[in-house]
């Protein structure tokens, strides 16, 4: 097999693009500013990442069906005015998650039930229920944020155990979970064989329907779940929580490799691109104080990798 | 279309055969593949040249980028006994906030020994605020100065600053009592209600006038503006002006235009409105103005000079009553390096303040004190 070949054969193009860019980044950070790979400081600024990592594993998966979900983050919002409205009412932290879930799910069951019995793209789905989610929060709301949830409830999104930021292991649990059903559960494979050709998956006789109502239902809990994070991290629930991270998702999932036409990517993959996204933009932010140039810099990193991608053009893989 | 795009993205000769064996009329498509196919054989090759050359060209900037950096940045915990100071606005580039930043480039610039960083959202959300924070905590720079838009959302991301050793304080608003070491304070409400009480009796010509006036506040909760109230009923208890009543419009500009109307058509007598706030001032100076009352009933308030101008030069506003944004941001970055050097301490009463002269200290609350009354003469000169 000549270098060539074995060049267009080799399946992991994507993840060793941006591993090496990640490296690279990294290596240039570590020169430039060496404080910035201080592992402390990596770890307590983490936290800016967990929300974003837990959507964009529901994301892959639905991106590798060919579908879109827009309404994460409208999500976020009537999930976060939901554990807001609960704890003022009820006082309880445990309820409030739990509402909190279920309307996180409830919309991403109604998202599911659009896109899969009513036949409607789900770019349309998610774009009308992006605008209902938010104008629900905001309306229940009336632009009222809910507060003081206490000390220990901030703790879940701010604290450490052994070390480790509490969040980052349930991202690691979600991910690994959501990486061995894409690759080794026949419902998993079906996922990829949506993406290529959903006709031809339909009359191979899976449930396709039924596979990607779950699929969005599945979106909207983690939405639900992100939120909690999300409000113990900053002590507030408000409408605006969650605003325009359904973009940053995405983004983070398509620099991952995951083709935004379905059937090819990974969570390995996503991953990494969570990663590339996170460092860059801590180490603009932090090199030049500018806050506006981190989406300039992001916008960048995504023209460049579809571009390099482009080039490689790695070999179709499941 | 959808099936273009995949057969874009795959692009392999077994999908293309499987296809056109299911669809149609295969022939226009495999049309389009070949076309597809040149594209992506001369995007592939020039890509991939300007990709060559934007990587040197990255390289190389990054290079001469890295030269200017280690000559900047070295100073955050460094031993050139440079103090870092992060000024945090509610909202960048507006231009209250920018000429606040103004007077703190001064001071930074008077001092000589601090690095300034002023950075804030440009659309005021306060968990970018908060996450900004986080990032200068592990910067490790000396002081951060908070200007928080929603207090309970910066709070933890303060305590966590202070309890890593950075030092915290407030600017223009206060935080969580708890979260930050001192709040540079720019008018109490004794100073900016008395201040107002002052500026009407004298535009209306002296402490003998008699009349009736009201008050146009924001929300009937609104903290300040009902601190500033209950210093200007016993002022104004002192002239002879007769407060007939106060209205709630909230923050909402049709609301107050229409409550000032209201109070000039019920009151025939009514010879001041005071707007105590950025929406009901301009606010009843409109409906004043349009009910060609300019002259016969004053208005005076609350608001920055510039959104005031029109109607100081037409007669309807004599004062708009502020404080000067320039000196807070001077006083504040002052504060933040005397509180580093450990020469400011808890427990104080006073605070030299460079050419601003000494300033009093309330618990910890350090005050700015005086309050700028912007009139014809003088509200050219500010622009803000």
């Amino acid at each position: 097999m000549s270098i060539a070949d074995f060049m267009k054969r080799f399946p992991w193009w994507h993840e060793v693009i941006l591993g090496v860019l990640l490296a690279g980044l990294l290596s240039v950070v570590g020169v430039v500013n060496p404080q910035f790979l201080n592992l402390k400081g990596q770890l307590l600024l983490s936290r800016h990442l967990w929300e974003f990592a837990l959507l964009a594993l529901p994301m892959t998966l639905i991106i590798l069906t060919g579908g879109i979900d827009l309404s994460v983050g409208a999500s976020m919002g009537m999930c976060a005015v939901a554990f807001g409205l609960c704890h003022a009412n009820t006082g309880s932290l445990a309820l409030s998650c739990l509402v909190c879930l279920l309307i996180g799910t409830a919309g991403g069951a109604v998202n599911g039930w659009l896109v899969s019995r009513m036949n409607v793209h789900p770019l349309i789905v998610t774009l009308a229920t992006y605008a209902t989610f938010r104008g629900l929060a905001e309306g229940t709301s009336q632009g009222e944020s809910y507060s003081q949830f206490g000390d220990g409830f901030s703790q879940l999104a701010r604290g450490m155990w052994w070390g480790v930021p509490i969040p980052a292991y349930l991202f690691a649990l979600m991910a690994i979970t959501c990486a061995l059903y894409l690759s080794k559960t026949p419902s998993g494979r079906y996922i990829y064989a949506i993406g290529h050709n959903e006709l031809a998956t339909r009359f191979s006789g899976a449930n396709v329907d039924r596979l990607k109502f779950r699929l969005y239902t599945f979106s909207g809990f983690m939405a639900g779940l992100a939120t909690i994070i999300y409000v113990s991290r900053f002590d507030t629930a408000k409408a605006d929580a969650g605003t325009g991270f359904e973009l940053d998702v995405i983004t983070a999932v398509v620099v991952g490799g995951t083709s935004i036409y379905g059937g090819r990517g990974n969570i390995g993959g996503t991953v990494l691109g969570l990663l590339l996204i996170h460092e860059t933009r801590l180490f603009v932010s932090r090199q030049w104080q500018i806050e506006e140039l981190r989406s300039i810099v992001i916008g960048l990193l995504l023209i460049g990798s579809l571009l390099l991608y482009r080039v490689v053009r790695p070999v179709h893989r499941d | 279309m959808k099936q273009n795009l995949m057969q874009r993205s795959l692009n392999s000769q077994e999908c293309r055969t499987n296809r056109s064996a299911s669809e149609s009329s295969p022939l226009p498509l495999r049309e389009m593949d070949g076309t597809v196919a040149t594209i992506n054989r001369w995007l592939s090759r020039t890509i991939g040249r300007a990709l060559a050359v934007f990587i040197v060209v990255a390289c190389l900037s990054d290079c001469s980028g890295e030269t200017d950096n280690d000559s900047g940045a070295a100073s955050p915990g460094g031993g050139s006994e440079k103090l870092t100071i992060c000024l945090l606005p509610k909202i960048k580039g507006i231009a209250y906030f920018t000429s606040c930043a103004e007077g703190a480039q001064a001071a930074a610039d008077e001092l000589g020994n601090v690095e300034l960083i002023y950075d804030g959202p440009t659309d005021g959300d306060p968990k970018k605020q908060a996450e900004m924070i986080e990032q200068w905590t592990v910067d490790g720079v000396d002081v951060i100065c908070v200007a928080p838009n929603a207090p309970d959302v910066v709070a933890n991301a303060m305590r966590e600053a202070q309890d890593l050793g950075v030092i915290v304080l407030t600017w223009d608003a206060d935080g969580v009592e708890n979260a930050r070491s001192f709040f540079v304070n720019q008018a109490t409400a004794q100073s900016i209600g008395q201040g107002m009480v002052d500026a009407m009796v004298k535009d209306l010509g002296g402490p003998d006038v008699e009349g009736d006036v009201v008050i146009v506040s924001a929300d009937a909760t609104s903290a300040n503006q009902n601190a500033w109230i209950d210093v200007m009923k016993p002022a104004l208890e002192k002239t002879k002006l007769n407060l007939v009543t106060i209205k709630y419009p909230g923050e909402n500009a049709s609301a107050a235009l229409a409550d000032a109307q209201d109070v000039i058509k019920k009151y025939p007598n009514l010879k001041g409105i005071f707007g105590i706030s950025s929406v009901s001032f301009p606010g009843a100076a409109e409906a004043v103005e349009q009910m060609g009352k300019s002259g016969e009933i004053l208005v005076t308030g609350l608001s920055t000079p510039n959104e005031m101008k029109r109607f100081v030069e037409n007669g309807t506003v004599k004062s708009v009553i502020l404080w000067n944004t320039i000196d807070l941001g001077y006083l504040t970055i002052l504060a933040a390096e005397s509180l580093a050097k450990g020469e400011l301490k808890p427990g104080d009463t006073t605070f030299q303040a460079g050419r601003l002269g000494e300033k009093p200290i309330e618990g910890d609350n350090i005050l700015l004190g005086d309050i700028l009354v912007f009139t014809a003469e003088n509200i050219d000169e500010y622009d803000f």
